[in-house]
């Protein structure tokens, strides 16, 4: 399949390998030794077909929508200062997405900032209204029960450590595979599924932490299985 | 409130968990952990808790894609900033910084000589200067001598005119 946009292929004549015969990744290839040599429609559409997942890395590892354009441009800018010392011995996506998270972790750093800071705790009425619409098979439809429940979620996301966040909305809300984190993160495969089934058990003990101290019993299905070893 | 539950999975199992919940788990590795479920409550307990966040985390809102603008804002601050970069520089701009260099070690240079003459005037005398300036005085004659204020020029006529008389 052609994953190159006809109106770009149109613009771009220098682009002389056939595209469509090639996966994505040798095309991604070519599309470097291309951007390499100066021919910047080349770049233009690594741009294209990389930006998507670029803002999915950023938007998992910052949660902050306002920075999340800039933080993105300045990637691409970086990824185009350094292509010609790319070397191709890994995937262009695996380099350029940790171009990525080192950019967000500069940012972080930069800015003295934590990836999302919600100033107050829940409400005991919103722990409980979160644990109503967890305990619905489907998520919520209307439009303001989402916007509420992902408003709760956030908030139980901000109480992990911000690694087990990190992990957890890259894998479940952005998509990304447990290889590709392992590529990205320069960690072993093994080590990401541990950390992440480890994450998974410390939210759902928050979870459980909130619904205990407000005083309600769960009614999500398996929110009550887990550790309360630390409760007294 | 006492703990109920110890949901906290065997080491050895926790990445096999993982794949499981993600569907991921297949074979011999698949059997042995359906086994080791059977016989293992705490091992259980964590997959259904880790089953329980995947529902929990459909709220999250997946990041939106950028505009259909981002890749050629993207290019054109490309551009802009390899512009500013290849833009020539002045004919005069290297005169300019070498002048500038020059002016910056005069100034370096010139700071370093008074603070050594002050430092050399603020030091004591010494016993040989002290010995030289004796010397001088002893052969400065009378005349040699200039008056520092109006009543030494009155003294001096006046010596002179005792000495006439």
């Amino acid at each position: 399949m052609n994953d190159v946009p006809k109106g770009v292929a149109a613009q771009a004549p220098a682009l002389s390998v056939p595209l469509s015969r090639r996966s994505r990744g040798e095309e991604d290839r070519a599309l470097v030794q291309q951007a390499q040599s100066g021919n910047e429609f080349a770049f233009e559409e690594l741009v294209k077909r990389h930006q998507q997942r670029v803002f999915a890395l950023v938007g998992g590892i910052l949660r902050r929508r306002e920075d999340l354009e800039d933080v993105a441009q300045q990637v691409f800018l970086k990824a185009f200062v350094s292509l010609k010392r790319f070397d191709q011995r890994a995937a262009f996506s695996t380099w350029l997405y940790k171009i990525t998270v080192n950019e967000c972790w500069d940012y972080l750093r930069k800015r003295k900032v934590r990836p999302l800071v919600y100033e107050s705790d829940m409400s005991e009425e919103q722990v409980s209204r979160l644990d109503g619409l967890a305990s619905q098979e489907r998520p919520p439809e209307g439009p303001n029960d989402r916007a509420e429940a992902r408003d709760l979620l956030e908030r139980m996301l901000e109480k992990l450590p911000e690694q087990d966040r990190q992990l957890l909305l890259l894998k479940e809300v952005e998509g990304f595979s447990v290889q590709e984190l392992a590529e990205i993160l320069d960690l072993n495969v093994n080590t990401v599924k541990v950390r992440l089934f480890r994450a998974r058990g410390r939210i759902m003990e928050t979870y459980r932490k909130r619904l205990s101290s407000s005083g309600h019993a769960a009614k999500f299905p398996g929110a009550g299985k887990g550790r309360a070893s630390d409760e007294g | 409130m006492k703990a109920e539950f110890h949901g906290e999975a065997c080491p050895e199992y926790e990445a096999k968990l993982e794949d499981y919940l993600g569907g991921e788990l297949s074979g011999a590795d698949a059997r042995e952990l359906g086994e080791h479920l059977k016989s293992c409550g705490a091992c259980a307990a964590a997959l259904e808790n880790a089953a329980a966040s995947v529902r929990l985390l459909r709220f999250a809102e997946a990041t939106p894609g950028p505009g259909p603008a981002f890749a050629r804002v993207v290019m054109a601050r490309i551009r802009s900033e390899q512009e500013a970069l290849r833009e020539p520089r002045g004919f005069w701009q290297p005169f300019v910084s070498l002048a500038w260099r020059f002016a910056a070690t005069a100034a370096l240079a010139l700071a370093l000589m008074i603070t050594y003459d002050v430092k050399r005037r603020d030091a004591a005398p010494t016993v040989a200067s002290v010995r030289q300036s004796e010397v001088r005085d002893l052969f400065t004659s009378e005349a040699d001598r200039v008056p520092n204020s109006r009543d030494e020029v009155l003294i001096m006529v006046a010596e002179q005119d005792h000495g006439q008389h």
